[in-house]
């Protein structure tokens, strides 16, 4: 599982996450919500290492992650995918993917062409746009072509930051679904950062929420969605 | 710099120092090295016009040295075509290349980092053709001749007999105490504040309602007047040409100023006497193991370029910086 | 009319060399953020290096490729003494300022240059050298006119050429390729994508490497060797490198042609004394005009 134990981020004399602590299961989709500026993009930074960590822990099938490079995080089996759709313009789709598996290609080259090829299988409109160049493409197609980068790596834990920022509903289901299916054929865990938490709490099976750096809330998502007073305060609905 | 004190009679009461240190420096050394510190004198006039324009403002040149020949040429042209006399052709030179600071300000301010020191670098290697290109005006590649002329009459009567390098020596040293003032103003005044705040963040600094393209070539202007002055007085030890203000010679006033600390007067200061007295160090440490001419001709280049890297890796701030910080 | 086919010829060979140099100089920009003046030092350094091999008996093709070596190797010493340990530098004190970070690996640049020339002169005393040709050095004769260029000439262009196609295939082809690219455009994402952008960063200091000796290898047998012949040079790739867009490799090829007949035109038609203004006034024109280079895209660079 990954365990998040009391960590702290600050940056000179802003202090972005006071103290965080928390634990998300295997092959469970667990969401960070929270307002802006509550430090849910801060942490999955942490994690994937872009960022480094004041203090505290962060262990990930009991290894730690604090102080390692995002390279060698990545070849732990975790993939990060930024917020708005982070993929690289001038490069085409099937670069794009590529990319993603580049690290994997001396040790085990056939199962990476497998790993494309399930990608593509996973979101088809991709394969029809194979050698487009990623800035052509619409904001649903980026966001399934970003996503489809960091699944080719084969993560075990899958981070996501905002996929349904400036995307239509229906896009974001159809990704969402998509998602879900993969933790349950495969056990792969999710962390992932909504702002739209209605959406998030109705696919998650855990729920965590941040307010100004540090956990208010810590339960299963079905229990923090009914939970009325708790969303009235913090979500703002 | 509290606003306790009053910075201006700080910053008189330290360059009277300076002023009164350098003359009797001056009165006991022999020609050779008195001749070397008039080369600092003339040198940190043109060292604080990088720490005007590139520790202060911010914007990086590879040019200084070609600012310092319109200076020299302006003020040897003005000598020798006007007959005006030698501190009238200096004011001059500082007017002159000032003007050619504006100029290279309005073409250089939209540029940054390796875009701005390219530019510069290619303005460094243009000029000299210019020198060239008319060479009934500008003497071609011999160049023209000029020099410091004798000192005056009642400096002799008070002093007694003045050598040609002590001249030198005591006709640059009020003008670098000048210089010396107008930096330290500057850097205290509300314009440095502005200069600086462009360094550390343009954007920042024009959200804050700084005019960045004017003082950015507002700086221009200032560090050419002085590079332009340093550049007049340079050359007078004898000769105005294109082998006088070579590209290196702009390198040089950089790495002075790097090597000392980019920041301060204090910086320029120590840098400037590095670089002129450095290879004079280095041929003295180096007599007993009896080098090489080849050998010898290179290693003040070596360890210049080595002084430079490591500075700049390990101790960005110079050793200026590297003082305040343990103090 | 000779004159001109003369001159264009003259050119595009020189523009060929001059594309090698913008080519190199593009290649640290786009994959390490930074200008690198020393570039011609070092093509400087490894020509030497071959010049000596030739002296001491050794064939021209095998000191050509030992110079290329040492040439790869250079670029990634400068890489990991120099300016991987500047990178890492914390933003404290003087590298507070935006400015000043880019302003710090100029310099480190320069100072890299003068070590390079200075230990050139020691080690082979700033004599100047000649540097042979692998062909021979005078005009072709065909259906007995004379051309105005030479097989040196020719090899030039081929050579050139060859590179080129290599670097192209290189980087669209290869995994390594797309990790440059992708590490030049977007280091996150590349790193978020398990690419070592360290690594990557070395790489491209070293192909720039191999990209400078061979300019150097090129035009030192019409100049002589000194341990400062190469810097004018420099200056030059320079402004191909701006003029074709500083992002963009196969505009800094162009702009080395382009740049390569200006300056003939110029040394023939005007005077050799005005090429470093012509330079200048170009070099302003498209700076001023087309900032992102003559051949930018609709988003504006910010120089």
């Amino acid at each position: 599982m990954l365990e998040i134990r009391s960590v702290v981020a600050s940056y000179g004399s802003v202090v972005a996450l006071k103290d965080i602590s928390f634990t998300a299961e295997i092959g469970k989709i667990t969401t960070v919500i929270g307002a802006n500026g509550a430090g849910k993009s801060t942490l999955l930074r942490l994690i994937s290492g872009l960022e480094v960590a004041t203090s505290g822990a962060i262990h990930w099938q009991g290894e730690s992650l604090l102080g390692k490079s995002p390279e060698s995080i990545v070849r732990m089996g975790v993939a990060h995918v930024p917020e708005g759709h982070a993929v690289i313009a001038p490069l085409t789709v099937a670069e794009n993917i590529e990319m993603g598996a580049l690290f994997r290609r001396r040790s085990n080259k056939d199962d990476v062409k497998l790993a494309i090829g399930e990608v593509y299988e996973l979101f088809p409109r991709l394969e029809e746009r194979k050698n487009q160049l990623a800035g052509t493409l619409s904001g649903g197609e980026r966001q399934m072509l970003a996503i489809s980068r960091a699944l080719v790596s084969r993560p075990s834990l899958l981070l996501l930051d905002e996929p349904s920022l400036g995307l239509a509903p229906l896009v974001v289901e159809q990704i969402i679904e998509t998602i879900k299916a993969l933790c349950i054929s495969t056990g792969l865990t999710v962390l992932l950062v909504e702002q739209n938490a209605n959406t998030a709490l109705s696919v998650a099976d855990h729920g965590v929420l941040l307010s100004l750096g540090s956990v208010v809330a810590d339960q299963p998502a079905p229990l923090m969605r009914a939970d009325s007073a708790l969303r009235s305060a913090y979500l703002g609905y | 710099m509290s606003s306790h004190k009053n910075p201006g009679a700080r910053n008189l009461f330290f360059v009277i120092i300076f002023a009164i240190v350098i003359f009797t420096l001056g009165a006991v050394l022999d020609p050779y090295n008195q001749g070397q510190l008039a080369v600092v004198s003339m040198l940190l006039i043109g060292v604080l016009s990088v720490t005007l324009l590139t520790g202060t403002s911010g914007q990086i040149s590879l040019g200084q040295g070609a600012l310092m020949a319109v200076g020299g040429y302006a003020s040897a042209l003005t000598i020798l075509n006007l007959g005006l006399s030698m501190w009238l052709a200096l004011a001059i030179a500082i007017i002159v290349s000032a003007m050619a600071g504006l100029l290279l300000g309005f073409a250089a301010a939209r540029l940054t980092g390796p875009y701005l020191a390219g530019t510069t670098l290619v303005l460094a290697l243009a000029l000299p053709s210019l020198a060239n290109r008319f060479e009934s005006v500008f003497g071609g590649d011999v160049g023209l001749n000029v020099d410091f002329g004798n000192p005056p009459s009642w400096l002799i009567s008070a002093f007694g007999e003045i050598g040609y390098e002590q001249w030198q020596l005591y006709a640059t040293v009020p003008l670098t105490c000048l210089a010396l003032l107008a930096t330290a103003n500057i850097l205290s005044s509300r314009t440095g504040r502005m200069w600086r705040a462009i360094r550390d963040n343009e954007s920042a600094a024009s959200l804050m309602g700084v005019n960045v393209s004017t003082n950015k070539i507002f700086t221009f202007v200032v560090s050419s007047g002085f590079a332009g002055l340093s550049g007049a007085l340079y050359g007078l030890r004898g000769i105005v040409g294109p082998s006088v203000y070579p590209i290196s010679l702009s390198l040089l006033l950089l790495t002075g100023a790097i090597l000392g600390g980019l920041r301060s007067i204090a910086g320029a200061l120590i840098g400037s006497a590095l670089v002129v007295f450095l290879p004079d160090f280095i041929d003295w440490a180096t007599k007993p193991l009896a080098l090489s001419e080849q050998i010898g001709n290179y290693l003040p280049g070596l360890i210049g370029g080595l002084l430079l890297l490591v500075t700049v890796v390990l101790n960005p701030g110079g050793i200026s910086g590297a003082l305040r910080r343990h103090k | 009319m000779n004159t001109l086919i003369t001159t264009l010829f003259l050119g595009t060979t020189r523009g060929a060399v001059f594309a090698l140099v913008a080519l190199g100089l593009v290649l640290v920009w786009r994959g390490a953020g930074i200008v690198n003046f020393a570039q011609m030092g070092q093509a400087m350094f490894s020509t030497y290096v071959a010049s000596t091999l030739i002296i001491k008996g050794y064939g021209y093709w095998f000191a050509f490729l030992i110079a290329l070596v040492v040439g790869a190797i250079l670029g990634a010493i400068v890489d990991l003494a120099v300016m991987r340990p500047l990178t890492r530098r914390s933003h404290a004190g003087i590298l507070a300022s935006e400015s000043m970070r880019a302003t710090v690996p100029v310099i480190a640049s320069l100072g890299i240059l003068g070590v390079l020339q200075s230990l050139a002169g020691m080690i082979w005393a700033a004599e100047e050298r000649g540097f042979p040709t692998p062909v021979s050095d005078v005009a072709v004769k065909a259906f007995g006119k004379t051309a105005p260029f030479t097989k040196f000439d020719l090899f030039i262009i081929v050579v050139v050429a060859l590179t080129l196609v290599v670097t192209t295939l290189f980087f669209k082809k290869t995994g390594m390729g797309l990790a440059m690219r992708a590490t030049a455009l977007n280091p996150e994402v590349a790193r978020l994508s398990g690419i070592r952008i360290s690594r990557v960063r070395t790489l491209s200091w070293a192909i720039s490497g191999v990209a400078s000796s061979l300019a150097g290898l090129l035009i030192t047998p019409s100049a002589n060797l000194s341990p400062n012949t190469l810097d004018l040079i420099l200056i030059v790739g320079f402004t191909a490198a701006v003029v074709g867009g500083l992002d963009s490799l196969p505009g800094s090829v162009v702009g080395g042609f382009i740049l390569g007949l200006l300056i003939a035109v110029i040394n023939v038609y005007v005077s050799p004394d005005d090429v470093f203004l012509a330079l200048l006034v170009f070099l302003l024109l498209v700076l001023i005009l087309k900032p992102g280079g003559l051949f930018a895209s609709k988003k504006v660079r910010n120089v």
